[in-house]
Order: C-alpha cells, then sequence, then structure tokens
C-alpha cells in the first residue's frame, strides 16, 4: 500500500505540473495574458504540489498533506472570488471559454479536486513514515518520483519569469494586455 | 510580486530536494503568506450577487 501511496504522491505532483503547463500552453495559444487572480491561482497550485514533493522527498506524513490541503483552500478562495465576480446573468466574464468552462471556474473544480485525492491518499497512508531515516527516505527518492519533483520545480520557475515578464518587479495591472518587459524591448 | 512568490515556492522545493526539512517549509510559509496578502489586495472588487 506504501508503495501505491508513494505513487499517488508523484502523480499529484506531475498532475500539478502538467496543470500549469496547460496554463502556459492556453496563454501562448490563445494569447491570453494571465489576470493577477488567475496568477495567484497558479501560485495555489504551486503551494499544493510542495506538499506532495514533501512527501516523496522525506516520506509521507500528515503535516505534508496540511501543507497541500492548506494550498488547495488558498486555490478555493481565489478562484471563487473570481467565479462570483462574473456569476450574476449579463456580466462579461474573463478571458475565452475552454471545453465549456472558463479557467477560474476549472481552477475551482480542480481545487475541490485536490481535496478529494489528498482524502484518498490520507486514508490509505496508514501510519506516518516518521521511523525512516533520511538516508532511507532519500534513498526512495528516484524514478518516476524524482521525476514528478523536477518537473514540478521547472513549471514553477516558468511561471516565476512569466510572472516577471508580464508584471516586472512591482504590481500587474488589472487587465494586462502586453508585458512588462516588452516596454523595454526594441520594438 | 507574484514572481516572487513563485520563485520563493520553487527555492523552498529545492531546499527540500537537498533535505532541509525545516528551511523549506519556512520558505513554504514566506510564499503562502505572501500570496494570501496579495490575493487580499485584489480583492477589492463588489460582488455583484442580487439580480
Amino acid at each position: 500500500m506504501g508503495q501505491l501511496v508513494r505513487l499517488g504522491n508523484a502523480a499529484g505532483a506531475a498532475a500539478i505540473a502538467v496543470i500549469l503547463l496547460i496554463a502556459f500552453g492556453l496563454q501562448f495559444g490563445l494569447k491570453e495574458l494571465p489576470c493577477p487572480l488567475c496568477n495567484l491561482q497558479r501560485a495555489a497550485f504551486v503551494l499544493c504540489g510542495f506538499g506532495f514533493l514533501l512527501n516523496l522527498r522525506f516520506g509521507i506524513q500528515p503535516l505534508h498533506y496540511g501543507l497541500t490541503l492548506l494550498g488547495a483552500l488558498f486555490g478555493l478562495v481565489a478562484s471563487g472570488f473570481q467565479a462570483l465576480l462574473y456569476i450574476a446573468p449579463g456580466t462579461a466574464a474573463h478571458g475565452a471559454p475552454v471545453l465549456g468552462l472558463h479557467l477560474y471556474t476549472w481552477s475551482l473544480l480542480l481545487s475541490f479536486a485536490v481535496i478529494a485525492f489528498v482524502a484518498v491518499l490520507m486514508i490509505f497512508s496508514g501510519r506516518p513514515e516518521h521511523h525512516n531515516t533520511d538516508h532511507q527516505t532519500a534513498l526512495r527518492f528516484r524514478g518516476v518520483s524524482r521525476l514528478a519533483a523536477y518537473l514540478l520545480i521547472a513549471a514553477t520557475l516558468a511561471n516565476a519569469a512569466n510572472s516577471f515578464l508580464l508584471c516586472g518587479p512591482a504590481e500587474c495591472s488589472d487587465n494586462p494586455t502586453s508585458y512588462w518587459i516588452s516596454k523595454y524591448l526594441p520594438s | 510580486m507574484t514572481g516572487l512568490i513563485f520563485l520563493a515556492a520553487a527555492i523552498a522545493m529545492m531546499t527540500a530536494l537537498a533535505g532541509y526539512r525545516g528551511v523549506a517549509i519556512g520558505l513554504f510559509g514566506v510564499s503562502a503568506v505572501a500570496a494570501v496578502l496579495w490575493l487580499d489586495r485584489y480583492m477589492t472588487e463588489p460582488l455583484k450577487l442580487s439580480f
């Protein structure tokens, strides 16, 4: 069962990375720049992924699941607020729908999915792996687990670069129409 | 600012991979608190919930 739970955590970390990469794909594919709330929803997914990564590196522990749940709750608040902004009939929505739903609605649903997924993982986790030494847990951190962790870190760093290029070091406009860095590039 | 939140989270992840769990969780806390404060800054628009 332990192996299955570890695989579940690797799948969770990889899924978070894939969500972030899909958001990138839509940003460049649809040529829609992410709003500040959209960026914060991406940050929420990164925070969720951190708990999965800790489980892969240090062994399964409730503290790590708690961090993932905090990230998911943050995502629920950010995406829920944005969904409520446009919930009234006739209110203009932000961005184009993808498969019938706007990205903030997808974000809301995925945050619920993360909470449900963590609940299932916790049910099957059994006792925490406090008894393992760091050397033991480090030895098991290889293969799919390592790949998922690296993918998540790469997606997070890409988001850091993207946010900086879009907003610069300070505040982002509510509805960005161009990258902050484009002001400093020769046209 | 959001870029810094992502950067702090990425550094937290890399610190975790290096084996420093306490430092990693501390950095996670910093990025999470910054994200909450930044969200609060953008939650200014009133909701139009009655129609």
